[in-house]
């Protein structure tokens, strides 16, 4: 454990920051979209699903990245690709991570 | 792509079960060729299959059908299909759908599941097999009423092929099957079709940046051929004189021998190609992704350029290396406005081709290790493909072979060259040039594989025979996993660890057990005639051919270091 702590690549940078997702569904495509951002490299730290009156449903998630050559924007469209994603988007001013 | 389509109108028909709908949508969808592999679950299928008209190829291995899919999906640009029941053989589609998926294949995968009612109990030949393919599809379902059948099967074909090519799942319910309907469902609106940044304002950016270039390159890669865009590159390259380095998978999208063309870039890329990207001022990037066996160590990589990305996925851009400019969309589209007039690159070229004829392959020098009457592999390649049809269609396997493919084959267009290049995925050769050659009955179509990986899928020689399909297939026989035993030499201080295949069966006879004719070859001296006899054999037929093991791939970029640090023999 303390090697790997030690070898840089496995630092955290510290990109956070708060996602909106808008979905036109949620079965299946919640799944589909919370795998991807855990596959992508990001912990979730807040996990938020409303539905809107027009039935699509608001997803907000509180994420942290886990290192490596990673950018949120990237991130976003990687999940605007998902069928049934309507949306995409940071949202608020980008905050950084306390390290553990 | 395809054009955009219109939800299904609701309306009735005669009853039907789920199973026969399934087959007429697939109908529809012009699918006339399904690989699979029945079972319990898929059963109402594989009996609505009787008479359909639909033909199918029973594979040995439900890995065998997915990968032969991909054959066919890649031979022809169409999306291939394939079939599996629940449990075991939908986890046999899985290194296949992978595959798909890392390769941007269009592909469709269809499997039995347990009935709606016992889904989620642990039922016989249960498995979760949405969930479990979630993170490389590109999209899936859960058919969970018939009458949806006709307008979901219309989208799984339109999203696969769609944009970016993937796989898409569905995973079909038995009670679902056979269930009788007189109903169909109309279909959610499709999704949005995303917009453009393929503009005018940044293609005439783009244009002005190259225009002030002195060094310009392009870098190619298996979007090229997938969306559809040989031709525009081909005039593009014409029109600039730009010279172009390629991924594994952009192969042929220029002639290997084009007078442009520098070669294969990356871990095992031709040196001229490295260096050119290494001094590049500005590197033009047409579907390709940064991949890091083409870009070595990242920060090293192209590190004068600035970068000109096109790719008909927006969210490949600025992924892994920051573009300076963006084009997404169509790439034939952006190919063809793309136009810089008049450069004057001429010192460029000439320093890079002057390289390329520099370092050009030696195929005659003798070569450390190799006995003197023994079979070079890169020579036999590089005959291969000069004596086989223009239009011969080469599928490969993974390991040392597979670079060696790479580098000495000849390849004019780049679905002439199947190869895993995402996944790389041993066992990839012979299913893959199984479906390629049922997709093109009229062409050569040649598998080169080597002796670990043939074993990963060595059943589909029943398949050849029961379909009398006939596949050419060079075995490069080191009798090592040669690319594993190269690593360990190189980077692990010749400390071998289970890589030598000192075991191996005899593949000659093991071929003839299956009825497929084969011969060995084991002399440098004997490899013109045992082309000769590959070509002009009618069914399917195995060369075995015996090579030596200390013969290694080069150039070699060790993992990690810049694309400026290859190792040589
Ligand atoms: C399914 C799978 N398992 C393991 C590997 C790792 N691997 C890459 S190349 C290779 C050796 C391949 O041996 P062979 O087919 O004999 O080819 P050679 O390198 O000897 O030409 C191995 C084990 C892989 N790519 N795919
Ligand atoms: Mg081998």
């Amino acid at each position: 454990m303390s090697t790997l702590q030690a070898d840089k690549t496995f630092e955290r940078s510290g990109v956070s920051g708060k996602l909106k997702v808008v979905l036109h569904d949620v079965s299946g495509t919640l799944l589909r979209t919370l795998g991807t951002i855990e596959r992508r490299g990001y912990d979730y730290r807040d996990v938020h699903c409303t539905q809107r009156v027009d039935g699509d449903f608001d997803l907000l998630v509180q994420i942290e990245d886990l290192g490596g050559p990673r950018n949120l924007d990237t991130l976003c469209k990687q999940l605007e690709r998902l069928y049934n994603v309507v949306s995409a988007e940071k949202v608020g001013r980008r905050k950084h991570a306390e390290r553990a | 792509m395809s054009t955009h389509p219109t939800p299904t109108d609701e309306n009735k028909h005669p009853a039907l079960s789920g199973a026969k709908l399934l087959l007429d949508s697939l109908k529809v969808q012009g699918v006339d060729v399904i690989f699979g592999y029945p079972g319990g679950a898929i059963m109402p299928v594989y009996d609505a299959l009787v008479g359909s008209g639909i033909k199918h190829i029973l594979s040995r291995h439900e890995q065998g059908s997915a990968i032969a899919a991909i054959g066919y999906a890649r031979a022809t640009g169409r999306v291939g299909t394939c079939l599996a029941t629940s449990g075991p053989g939908a986890t046999n589609l899985v290194t296949g759908i992978a595959d798909a998926y890392l390769d941007s294949v269009p592909l469709v995968a269809i499997t039995g599941q347990v009935p709606s009612d016992l889904m989620g109990t642990d039922a016989f030949q249960e498995v979760d097999i949405f969930g479990i393919t979630l993170p490389i599809v590109k999209h899936s379902y859960i058919v969970r009423d018939p009458a949806d059948i006709p307008g979901l099967i219309e989208e799984a074909y339109y999203i696969a092929s769609e944009g970016r090519p993937g796989p898409v799942l569905i995973d079909f319910p038995k009670d679902v099957a056979n269930a009788i309907t007189t109903e169909r469902h109309r279909w959610r609106p499709y999704p949005k079709v995303k917009p453009e940044m393929g503009t005018a304002k940044n293609l005439a950016a783009a244009e002005e940046l190259i225009r002030s270039a002195k060094k310009p390159l392009f870098y190619i890669g298996g979007g090229i051929a997938q969306g559809d865009g040989v031709h525009e590159l081909r005039a593009l390259v014409e029109r600039t004189q730009i010279p172009v380095v390629s991924t594994l998978k952009g192969l042929g999208a220029l002639p290997s021998d084009h007078p442009n063309f520098l070669g294969m870039l990356g871990m095992h890329g031709l040196k001229a190609a490295n260096y050119a990207v290494q001094e590049a001022d500005v590197l033009i990037v047409a579907g390709a992704r940064f991949d890091d066996r083409a870009t070595g160590k990242l920060d090293t990589f192209a590190p004068h350029a600035k970068i000109i990305h096109m790719d008909i996925d927006v969210a490949e851009i600025n992924k892994l290396r920051k573009a300076n400019i963006g084009i997404d969309g169509s790439l034939k589209k952006n190919l063809a406005a793309l136009n810089p007039g008049k450069l004057d690159i001429q010192d460029w070229q000439d320093l890079c081709l002057g390289r390329r004829d520099q370092y050009e392959w030696d195929y005659d020098t003798p070569v450390k290790n190799i006995k003197s009457e023994g079979v070079y592999a890169p020579k036999l390649l590089h005959d291969l493909t000069r004596h086989a049809p223009e239009n011969a269609i080469i599928t490969c396997d993974v390991g040392q072979h597979q670079m060696w493919v790479a580098q000495h084959c000849y390849f004019d267009d780049p679905k002439d060259h199947i190869t895993s290049g995402g996944l790389g995925t041993m066992g990839f050769g012979i299913p893959a040039g199984l479906g390629a050659q049922l997709a093109c009955p009229d062409r050569t179509v040649i598998t080169v594989t080597g002796d670990g990986s043939i074993m990963m899928n060595i059943q589909e020689l029943a398949t050849l025979n029961r379909y009398k399909i006939p596949l050419k297939i060079v075995l490069l026989d080191n009798g090592a996993l040669g690319m594993v035993r190269q690593w360990q030499e190189v980077f692990f201080e010749e400390n071998y660890s289970e890589v030598h295949l000192y075991d191996n069966p005899d593949f000659a006879v093991l071929a003839r057990a299956f009825q497929i004719d084969a011969f060995t070859v084991t002399k440098g001296s004997e490899v013109t005639a045992g082309i000769e006899k590959l070509l002009a054999h009618k069914g399917p037929i195995l060369m075995h051919v015996k090579i030596d093991q200390a013969e290694n791939v080069w150039p070699l970029v060790p993992p990690g270091r810049s694309n400026a640090d290859m190792m040589e023999r």
